[in-house]
């Protein structure tokens, strides 16, 4: 048998002899790309309409909020009230923003390229979703800041006001955090089951929604501890309870919490916890198994 | 029974998918027969379960996915193509698609609530509620499968009414429940069957012309959106 005689020739492709970045950035790339997608930046315009839809409703009621209080004085909401008026529009953010942020790399199948960086299958799901927790914390944020903004323009105690004012807004910003993080985990991991995005939306949404009518129903059954525990029933409820247990009074003015919740307090506190980790696990589970498709 | 309703009907049941719109009207029974067992009066427990569960969450989401679903699937991926191809008249497409979807979604809302309407009340409710809700799920139906020809959201879209129209506006501005489906069959509801568990504001001969307009209105919006329609891949 001859010796092979081929020869490769060089042809003078030029290899990549810069630094090469790590994990971090890759990650960092990832957050990065999927908080502008959340918002549309960098897509067509047709890809900015419902993002910027919610954006838009809940800044107009926010500078309605704060017309009203430079105007007449009345204070209609507080910071951190204004997170929970404005929670059907939060589902509806969730459900726009999470399939676009996961479903369609399902549906194109793209995965196996963004697994074959030096990417573990773990960041790929937590960038996502800390780029979705970053954007809902930004939409119940931004209009916060507005109103914010517009109290410490127009009060009458000078620094003194604008720091009460500042002490308003800290929890209600923290607040918001709550609701972006136990919201974006719940509808992350629903959109991350299907690759059509109709049905990530309509998922998202069915859970969120039919999840609130347990709450009434707990809440009226003869048994007053069941009465205490029924906001545990639904995702919109707990993050309620939690917020009357760890703000009080910035969140039910007059003390009526407490009847709410009674001393359950600490177990909210705990389920919330409990239910953002198994949230997020579930997520990484989901992820190892399709990545290892 | 047309071709075209049967391949409707084995896309929408021959996926697995389709067992995801159960629990909606498993939750809807198991807060009825749980409120029921225990003893509880039916005024605090119907207007929640019958009106906040069923009437406002779960008919709405179900003919979402369903009437979004039996056209809108098929423009997703393509297969549209070849029924517009075949010498149909376009309503021949249009009209069995929308019955099937009428049907899956009255099936399955229909059922729960007829039996939730039992426990709360007299059968004579649950029939009125049964029915109701059937009319609801034809306008709804018509109204989604309109909207899958006229955006490539319809999902979104649909979402939008549901949520922000009859959810947010319709709690705190009252003259839009003039223009919500879900306040039609409230009353409709409880006009076949007047008890104190449902109220609206909406007048029933309003609800009943409005209701009738919209499902003929979309059909014929839909039959003649399918009659230009271009197949287009997606851009964004």
């Amino acid at each position: 048998m001859p010796e092979p005689t081929g020869v490769i020739h060089d042809i003078g492709y030029q290899r990549y002899t810069g630094p090469r970045l790590g994990r971090r950035h890759v990650f960092g790339a990832l957050y990065l790309h999927g908080l502008r997608t959340a918002f549309g930046l960098g897509r067509s315009a047709k890809a900015k309409i419902f993002p910027w839809l919610v954006m838009g409703i809940v800044l107009v009621v926010a500078a309605g909020l704060t017309a009203v209080r430079t105007q007449l004085g009345e204070v209609v909401m507080t910071y951190a009230q204004f997170a929970d008026t404005m929670s059907w529009l939060v589902i509806f953010f969730v459900a726009v923003v999470a399939p676009e942020l996961v479903s369609r790399d399902l549906l194109s199948g793209v995965l196996p390229l963004y697994f074959s960086r030096p990417l573990p299958r773990g960041d790929y799901a937590l960038a996502k979703l800390g780029a979705l927790a970053t954007a809902l914390w930004l939409l119940l944020g931004a209009p916060q800041l507005l109103m914010f903004l517009g109290a410490a323009f127009t009060t009458d105690d000078g620094m003194r006001g604008v720091w009460n004012e500042l002490g308003d807004l800290l929890p209600g910003l923290l607040y918001a955090a709550l609701w972006a993080v136990v919201f974006a985990s719940i509808g992350l991991l629903i959109a991350s089951l299907t690759g059509k995005r109709a049905f990530a939306a309509g998922g998202i949404v069915a859970v969120f929604l039919m999840t609130a009518p347990i709450v009434g129903i707990l809440s009226i059954m003869p048994s007053r501890t069941v009465n205490e525990l029924a906001m545990l029933g639904s995702p919109t409820a707990l993050v309620h309870a939690v917020g009357q247990y760890t703000l009080g009074d910035l969140l039910v003015p007059g003390g009526q919490g407490e009847d709410q919740i009674g001393g359950f307090g600490p177990v909210y506190l705990a389920v919330a916890v409990l239910l953002v980790a198994g949230c997020v696990a579930l997520l990484l589970m989901r992820y190892r198994k399709v990545a290892a498709r | 029974m047309s071709t075209v309703t049967w391949i409707t009907a084995r896309g929408l049941f021959g996926r697995r998918r389709f067992l995801l719109l159960l629990p909606l009207p498993a939750l809807l029974l198991a807060l009825a027969i749980l409120s029921r067992s225990l003893g509880v009066d039916p005024g605090q427990w119907g207007p929640a379960v019958l009106v906040g569960l069923g009437l406002a969450v779960v008919l709405p989401v179900v003919s979402l996915i369903i009437g979004t679903g039996v056209l809108g699937a098929e423009i997703d991926d393509g297969t549209v193509v070849h029924i517009l191809t075949k010498p149909l008249p376009r309503w021949q497409i249009v009209l069995p698609k929308l019955a099937v979807a009428t049907g899956v979604s009255a099936a399955t809302v229909a059922v729960p609530l007829y039996v939730a309407g039992v426990l709360a009340h007299s059968v004579r409710l649950g029939l009125a509620l049964a029915a109701a809700s059937a009319l609801g799920a034809l306008a709804y139906s018509a109204l989604f499968l309109a909207l899958s020809l006229l955006t490539r959201r319809p999902v979104l879209l649909g979402l939008v009414y549901v949520l922000i129209w009859e959810g947010l506006l319709g709690r705190f501005v009252d003259g839009t429940k003039v223009l919500s489906v879900q306040q039609w069959v409230i009353a409709l509801a409880d006009r076949m069957a007047p008890t104190d568990l449902l109220g609206t504001t909406v007048s029933v001969p309003v609800a009943g012309v409005l209701t009738a307009l919209l499902a003929a209105g979309c059909t014929v919006l839909a039959v003649d959106r399918l009659r230009s329609f271009s197949v287009a891949g997606e851009t964004s």
